[in-house]
């Protein structure tokens, strides 16, 4: 940037709509996190993490490999937790509750902050039982078969399953498996969904149907989404992390770094940071 | 030569900018024999210059088309993004700086071979024209060097020509009751607004120098509020 004045700003033509943090803020956040570094075994995998996601939006970690996007995105909902080496320092603030404070019950955590992961993982059970198992295990009151519908519709799955309801969910589709784990994930009903490379495996079609999914989902619920894509993170995020692998001291152990998260908009227009230049425009793998 | 990964399109983006500022060396040669064929009232060259426009039109087809290209195949993002923005805009403005001088070059033939001309209108005239030839090349230098000063300074020099714009304008109007020699003075009128255009042009060009350095998008000259444009 240079500090020339170069005359009269046309504020209507800067780039982008005018979406800025700002418009995010009215919502509130979902997470607040505060010097966050998650380690395994004593070596930090990712160091000193601030940031705050925005409720009712998505937010996207992109970063190179190695990076510590999922390590990050699953300290979210304490995933982490089943690695014995695994050591979270710092807050993790979930609507201004740190959810590693002692009191707090981590399956009630992974109740409110549902999670898909890259590969989908339906049960070998039918469609239903799939998505009556969370909500039979945490005695949810109502009606199955409507808790079930309902969250098939919220998956954008039930169209394509109603008539075969019974039938074993390792006879869909990948990406119907998918919009299946995320309807799953939305049975117990959430309050945020994070998401693991969750298009990773999916061809086009299906990759599309799951970000139309997730441009609906945010009405009512914080997604985050860990993506390789750039594109992906491009088309459906509302903010975008990026992150960076730094060899530490003695260059044997390498730790994952945020760079700059702002407006996605803002990511893929005008980055502030050079790095994430070189990385948006793929100058740096 | 691009380094890193991505070196097919990074050299491919560079190819295309290549082309599209070469597209402004092509302007200042159609200005320069526009200019002659009004100083020597050369309808032949006028012609020519007519003819040439397809060789700018042609070139802007084939960056346009080009953008297109990589647009939809390299999904370009962030500097890349912007710059692929400004040489839209600067292809736009060479496509138009042609045009101007086509509207100069078919005005020619309509003053004659041997008319009642001012030599101060003349002389004006040549000057605006070499002062914008060199506008445009101040252009091509800014955006290729990035060069937010060189590209703030085309405000100064397209401020001269407005003057010797205004100035051929005051003469005309008292160039007397002849009605050739004031018919004359009203063509020259039009080939002076065709001049000054292209030096718009070129500050247009320079604010998309701006652009693509800062991401903002700044007039140099704002015409709704000229008292706060800089000297």
């Amino acid at each position: 940037m240079t500090d020339i004045d170069l005359g009269a700003t046309v504020t209507a033509s800067q780039p982008g709509s005018g979406v800025s943090r700002e418009t995010f803020a009215s919502k509130g956040n979902a997470f607040e996190l505060r010097g966050v570094t998650v380690s395994y075994g004593g070596k930090p995998a990712v160091v000193d993490i601030d940031m705050d996601i925005p409720n009712q939006a998505i937010t996207a970690f992109i970063g190179p490999s190695g990076c510590g996007k999922s390590t990050l995105i699953r300290c979210l909902n304490r995933m982490n937790d089943l690695i014995p080496s695994a050591r979270v320092d710092g807050q993790v603030l979930y609507h201004g509750e740190d959810i590693y404070d002692p009191r707090i019950d981590p399956v009630e955590v992974r109740k409110r902050i549902g999670m898909v992961f890259q590969k989908p993982n339906p049960f070998p059970k039918s469609i239903y039982d799939n998505i009556a198992f969370g909500p039979r295990i945490l005695g949810m009151k109502g009606d199955m078969d409507e808790i079930v519908e309902r969250a098939l519709r919220g998956g954008a799955l039930w169209d394509e399953v109603k008539d075969r309801l019974h039938d074993n969910a390792f006879g869909l589709s990948g990406g119907q498996q998918q919009r299946l784990c995320i309807a799953r994930c939305l049975a117990v009903e959430p309050d945020v969904i994070l998401m693991d490379e969750p298009c990773s495996a999916l061809d086009p079609i299906s990759t599309g149907k799951i970000e139309d999914l997730m441009l609906e989902l945010k009405e009512r619920y914080s997604i985050v989404i860990v993506t390789h894509n750039m594109q992906q993170a491009a088309r459906v995020s509302d903010m975008t992390a990026f992150l960076i692998v730094k060899l530490d001291g003695d260059e044997q152990h390498r730790q994952g770094r945020l760079v700059e998260y702002d407006v996605t908009e803002k990511i893929f227009t005008n980055p502030a940071d050079p790095r994430t230049e070189d990385y948006v425009t793929g100058k740096v793998g | 030569m691009a380094t890193g990964v991505r070196v097919q399109y990074q050299e491919e983006l560079a190819r295309l900018e290549e082309r599209a500022l070469d597209g402004l060396d092509l302007v200042a040669a159609q200005l320069e024999r526009a200019i002659e064929a009004v100083e020597q009232r050369d309808s032949e060259l006028a012609e020519l210059v007519v003819a040439n426009d397809d060789v700018l039109d042609g070139r802007y087809l084939e960056i346009h088309q080009s953008i297109l290209t990589l647009l939809a195949t390299q999904a370009p993002v962030a500097t890349d993004l912007r710059l692929i923005s400004a040489l839209l805009h600067v292809m736009k403005n060479m496509e138009r700086m042609g045009d101007q001088c086509v509207n100069v070059a078919k005005l020619i033939p309509l003053v004659g071979h041997d008319p009642p001309a001012d030599e101060r209108i003349l002389r004006d005239i040549s000057t605006m024209g070499a002062r914008v030839k060199t506008q445009v090349a101040q252009a091509k230098r800014a955006f290729a060097a990035r060069d937010l000063e060189l590209a703030r300074d085309l405000v100064r020099e397209d401020d001269v020509v407005d003057d010797l714009n205004k100035e051929i304008f005051h003469i005309a109007i008292e160039i007397g009751d002849d009605h050739d020699r004031r018919e004359w003075a009203m063509t020259m009128i039009l080939v002076a607004r065709a001049i000054e255009r292209i030096g718009d042009n070129s500050v247009d060009i320079g604010e998309q120098v701006a652009f693509v350095v800062t991401g903002l998008f700044r007039e140099f000259q704002d015409a709704s509020r000229p008292a706060e444009r800089l000297a």
